[in-house]
């Protein structure tokens, strides 16, 4: 059994999660983060259950986060051969790439103006070379009798 | 008397009234959109920072947070991932930073002391889904980074949504634990509700079976006793074991679904030979 304390405590990190997880799916467009998101809420989830679990000494919430990581493979497995299938077709992973499917009435997602892909290009290091470069003239050096 | 008011009143609502609103602003600032630089993203890292301390904060004045150091740890570890993994444009370090979230998760799972569910969720979704995240993320993935992952929907409504939703669940969060729970709900323990039900039970074969295994598990009364795993196989196949057989099916189900979802579009060897006939 945990204090009461350790379960308000377990309950505000499994509602953080639960919440950024939610942010995530409202907002991102890539599919494979909306579902890295929807697996960010099942987790949780899955402590809210666990906190609770412990908190009144029961095995039920325990035994039900086995459950939803059953479901959450089985989720995965589908949802990620949906996505390869939709990626096959579109060549994008975005989800407004589908927006043909909505309602009459919502408006069309434009992308006006895209950012500035700021990405820092990684600068790999310089080796120094070792030892002294050879000298010679480069046709000796591609006779294969000195090798 | 409306609670709401009265935490609002207090310097605590005050706190977290203070929190959510950094929170929601943060995230606004850490989401991909289009007016994004680098001092945005900057100043979104900090009031980030000041949201989750506030919140620590606010842990603290419902229970104490402070006193369990490796909770606190493993804890900031899960939500700062979390939160990393909702706002990194790149879907790779996205999925990467998961599975730090994942680490914290199991953690805390191990702190409350459920270990085996702490290592399964290593095993299972770091070990299998995550990986099989990555493989469709590099089978799919465009090179470089792709328009779509550096704008978002509506991330301003939605980032003031999670924070509302989140100020909600703490508010009744601490109003549970500032009310002692009442006698309604407190559930009896196993070890009553066993040794009640034990006598019953008793003249089924069955029934005796599986109360002589849980029984000892729950004698102590107590789920994190040093044979928690086996404690609670015994639960799971014992009084669960027509969700597990259910469980099993349902993950056949998939594989095949699976399968037959990606196999469709290709032609078999048999719709060859109907085609030349």
């Amino acid at each position: 059994m945990i204090p009461a304390t350790m379960l308000t405590n377990a309950l505000l990190v499994g509602a953080v999660l639960f919440c950024l997880g939610l942010v995530g799916i409202l907002t991102r467009r890539n599919l494979i983060v909306m579902f890295l998101s929807a697996e960010l809420m099942l987790q949780g989830v899955s402590v809210t259950l666990v906190a609770w679990s412990r908190y009144h000494g029961d095995w039920g919430g325990q035994v039900l986060v086995v459950f939803v990581l059953t479901v959450a493979a089985c989720e995965a497995a589908v949802a990620l051969v949906f996505v390869l299938q939709a990626f096959a077709s579109t060549g994008r992973l975005d989800a407004s790439a589908w927006q043909a499917l909505r309602e009459e009435n919502l408006p069309r997602v434009i992308d006006h103006e895209l950012p500035a892909d700021d990405r820092v290009v990684p600068t790999w290091p310089h080796l120094s070379p070792a030892g002294v470069l050879p000298e010679g003239d480069d046709s000796r050096s591609l006779e294969r009798d000195h090798v | 008397m409306d609670p709401v008011s009265t935490a609002t009143a207090s310097p605590s609502g005050l706190l977290l009234a203070g929190s959510v609103a950094a929170i929601a602003a943060s995230l606004w600032l850490l989401l991909p959109k289009a007016s994004d630089t680098v001092a945005s993203r900057r100043l979104g890292f900090l009031l980030g920072a000041v949201a989750l301390v506030g919140f620590a904060a606010t842990g603290r004045s419902l229970g104490s947070v402070g006193e369990d150091a490796v909770f606190l740890t493993v804890a900031g570890i899960a939500v700062i991932s979390g939160l990393a993994t909702i706002v990194t444009r790149s879907p790779v370090y996205s999925a990467i930073w998961f599975a730090m979230t994942l680490a914290g998760v199991s953690g805390v799972l191990l702190v409350l002391g459920a270990q085996f569910l702490g290592v399964a969720t290593i095993v299972v979704y770091a070990g299998a889904i995550l990986v099989m995240f990555l493989f469709v993320l590099m089978l799919a993935q465009p090179s470089g980074m792709a328009p779509y992952d550096r704008v978002s929907n509506e991330p301003m409504l939605a980032a003031a949504a999670g924070a509302v939703l989140l100020g909600l669940l703490t508010l009744s969060i601490g109003r549970l634990s500032a009310a002692e729970p009442p006698s309604c709900c407190r559930m009896p323990s196993r070890a009553q509700a066993v040794a009640a039900a034990a006598p019953a039970d008793g003249a089924a074969a069955k029934a005796d079976e599986s109360t002589t295994l849980i029984a000892p598990a729950m004698a102590g009364g107590d789920t994190g006793d040093a044979n928690e795993v086996a404690h609670l196989g015994a639960e799971l196949f014992g009084r669960h074991l027509f969700a597990v057989e259910v469980a099993g099916v349902l993950l056949l189900v998939a594989l095949v679904g699976a399968i037959a979802v990606v196999s469709r579009g290709e032609a078999t060897e048999t719709d060859h030979r109907r085609e030349g006939r």
